[in-house]
């Protein structure tokens, strides 16, 4: 694979989408520091309030010097869930990727503009590939920049207005592991992302390079409508022979793999085992069990056979863009 | 090697049209070729196969690579603007640049931005800030400044003023062509482009009517402004064409492929009247008559 083509197509799909991509989580970061941030100071420092703060169930009076393990506990679980706070940039990169998945390979036949990129000496399946990893690459990457930053900038002003009401807990979060693990933890979650996220990217992109018009309404139509057939045979096989379609669970499965993806964490929702294991304890959430338990979910099949279903669908937009007569 | 496209009996379908009716023809190296024709008459699609834009039936070899293949490598060495290629309106003048300098080995970036120089076009600029002769400029400075064996160009001077077509004109003389080069161009402003053309290429209905170089054009295609009293002796030579021009008769005569026997002499012509070279545009209109009936 030609790694400079590749630098360059990333690039390119950087310039079309940067509104969606960049602009967009900036603001909503932007908004998130001035939200929280003002709610924090307000609450903390502007009206000197609470004058009783409980924390972990432990009540402390106004001006009291807290015990110093209070103040480490603090910080680590401040330290270890901090991330949290830009739990809304998350939920934006899902809607991001997806309908930057649906627009991809339409948008180019849509203005003709693909007649222009097939005149460069840029294979399809590099094109396609761009694409794929710009959805799972690209833009988490962008988020978890952003998701660090805003949730650092709160962190610090949390601080900031503790301390102005006497408890200083800045050391204890400076030198807490967590602060700088944290970050590094997300970064090491992507390849699971990259794994879950590819039959949604796949399919997305297969009805983007298929679809004449409207990629989004054949993406969730299809499978929708398609589910409801499947219900349908299962309702009129019952009615007849007394016996269900066992088909329904499966064909349930498929379209919420189809659809959903790209949602960050999705993962957990295949692997009931997990969850009861992170629930959070008095000191946050247990961070190293979240990246173990994501990794975990890699040794299922569902993971590899969405992958190989994802990949397929890959090729077949590759195909697609490489035969279609745009006429 | 000596064709740079060889096509055997190439084919296509749209349904239960025939865009292309099992056509022949070389394109050898070195050459300018004016494909011309019609609305619909095929040049487009014909042109799409050879660039691997579109699935066709028959033989078709472009720089020796079988474009339903090998599209990747012929990209390499093809360069082309498609029919009413339009550049992305998101991007900017020198991103263009950078992404086409980036991806292509042939690209030299000091003589776009020398095309670029002489033009209104800023760095800056996007493509959906630009009127549609500004978009064209750019993506000629673009495509200009590969260095491609083999450059299609269908209707690229669509849109721009007589001003900017003659000037890229001359630039494709100038800096542009030399002997490795071939340039397959079709336009509908044919006067144009006569100029500078070394072959010819009538297509209508799908199927080639004339493939010569204009050389042989020069010496097939006679026009003869003839006198009042030669008319029933022009007549009976039967011209391909006739026209008034301020109430005198111009005939157009094919003389049929120059050494072969049977045809039209000059000398014969010469007896009824003040002989001369047609221009492309008679000679298309008189060669794609009733085309549209």
């Amino acid at each position: 694979m030609n790694t400079v083509t590749m630098k360059w197509l990333l690039r390119r799909e950087f310039w079309e989408y940067k509104g969606a991509m960049f602009w967009g989580p900036v603001a909503v970061a932007a908004l998130l520091v001035a939200l929280f941030g003002g709610t924090i100071v307000y609450a903390l420092s502007g009206q000197h309030l609470p004058t009783h703060l409980t924390i972990n169930g432990q009540s402390m009076d106004h001006g009291i010097t807290v015990a110093l393990d209070t103040k480490v506990r603090l910080a680590k679980m401040a330290t270890s869930v901090y991330l949290v706070a830009a739990l809304p940039l998350f939920g934006l990169l899902s809607a991001v990727v997806f309908s930057y998945c649906l627009g991809a390979l339409h948008d180019e036949r849509r203005d003709r503009s693909i007649l222009f990129w097939k005149s460069l000496p840029v294979s399809d399946e590099m094109t396609v590939l761009s694409k794929a990893l710009t959805a799972m690459l690209v833009a988490p990457i962008i988020t978890i920049v952003l998701a660090t930053l805003t949730s650092l900038i709160l962190l610090l002003v949390g601080c900031l207005a503790l301390s102005l009401n006497g408890m200083n807990v800045m050391g204890a979060v400076l030198t807490s592991p967590d602060l700088y693990l944290s970050p590094l933890r997300l970064v090491a979650l992507l390849p699971v992302y990259m794994v879950w996220a590819l039959p949604t990217v796949g399919w997305l992109l297969l009805v983007s390079g298929w679809a004449r018009t409207k990629p989004s309404m054949w993406a969730v139509g299809g499978p929708l409508i398609g589910l409801m057939i499947v219900k349908w045979m299962s309702v009129a096989l019952q009615s007849l022979s007394g016996t269900p379609l066992n088909l329904m669970h499966h064909a349930q499965d498929l379209v919420a793999r189809l659809l959903t993806g790209v949602v960050p964490g999705i993962w957990f929702s295949y692997d009931k085992m997990v969850l009861p294991n992170l629930r959070p304890t008095e000191n946050g959430i247990d961070m190293n069990s979240l990246v173990t338990h994501s990794y975990a979910t890699l040794a299922t099949a569902d993971a590899w056979i969405g992958f190989a279903l994802g990949a397929a669908m890959l090729y077949g937009a590759v195909r697609l863009r490489r035969h279609r007569d745009e006429g | 090697m000596n064709s740079v496209i060889s096509a055997r009996g190439l084919r296509k379908q749209y349904g239960k049209r025939t865009a292309v009716d099992g056509i022949d023809f070389d394109i050898p190296a070195g050459r300018i070729v004016g494909l011309i024709g019609p609305n619909g008459s095929g040049k487009t699609t014909t042109l799409k196969a050879a660039l691997g834009l579109v699935p066709f039936e028959g033989e078709l070899s472009v720089l020796g690579f079988d474009p339903r293949t090998q599209r990747d490598d012929l990209m390499q060495d093809v360069c082309f603007i498609a029919d009413v290629a339009i550049l992305p309106r998101w991007l900017r003048v020198k991103d263009a640049i950078d992404f086409v300098g980036g991806v292509h080995p042939r690209f030299n970036r000091e003589k776009a931005e020398r095309y670029l120089a002489a033009t209104s076009l800023k760095p800056s600029m996007k493509v959906k800030e630009m009127s549609k002769g500004m978009v064209v400029q750019l993506h000629l400075a673009l495509v200009m400044a590969i260095d491609a064996k083999l450059l299609v160009l269908d209707e690229p001077t669509l849109g721009l003023d007589i001003l900017y077509r003659k000037q890229f004109y001359q630039n494709l003389l100038e800096d542009y062509f030399d002997e490795h080069k071939t340039i397959v161009i079709t336009t509908h402003q044919v006067e144009e482009v006569e100029h500078i053309l070394t072959d010819l290429m009538f297509i209508r209905e799908g199927r080639i009517v004339l493939a010569a170089s204009m050389e042989e054009i020069g010496e097939r295609y006679i026009e003869v402004m003839v006198s009042h009293d030669k008319i029933s002796a022009a007549n009976a030579l039967q011209p391909i064409d006739r026209r008034t021009v301020f109430g005198k008769s111009v005939m157009l005569f094919d003389a049929g492929v120059p050494g072969a026997s049977g045809g039209i002499s000059r000398q014969q012509l010469a007896a009824l009247g003040e002989t001369r070279n047609p221009s492309v545009a008679d000679l298309f209109v008189a060669t794609m008559k009733g085309s549209y009936a």
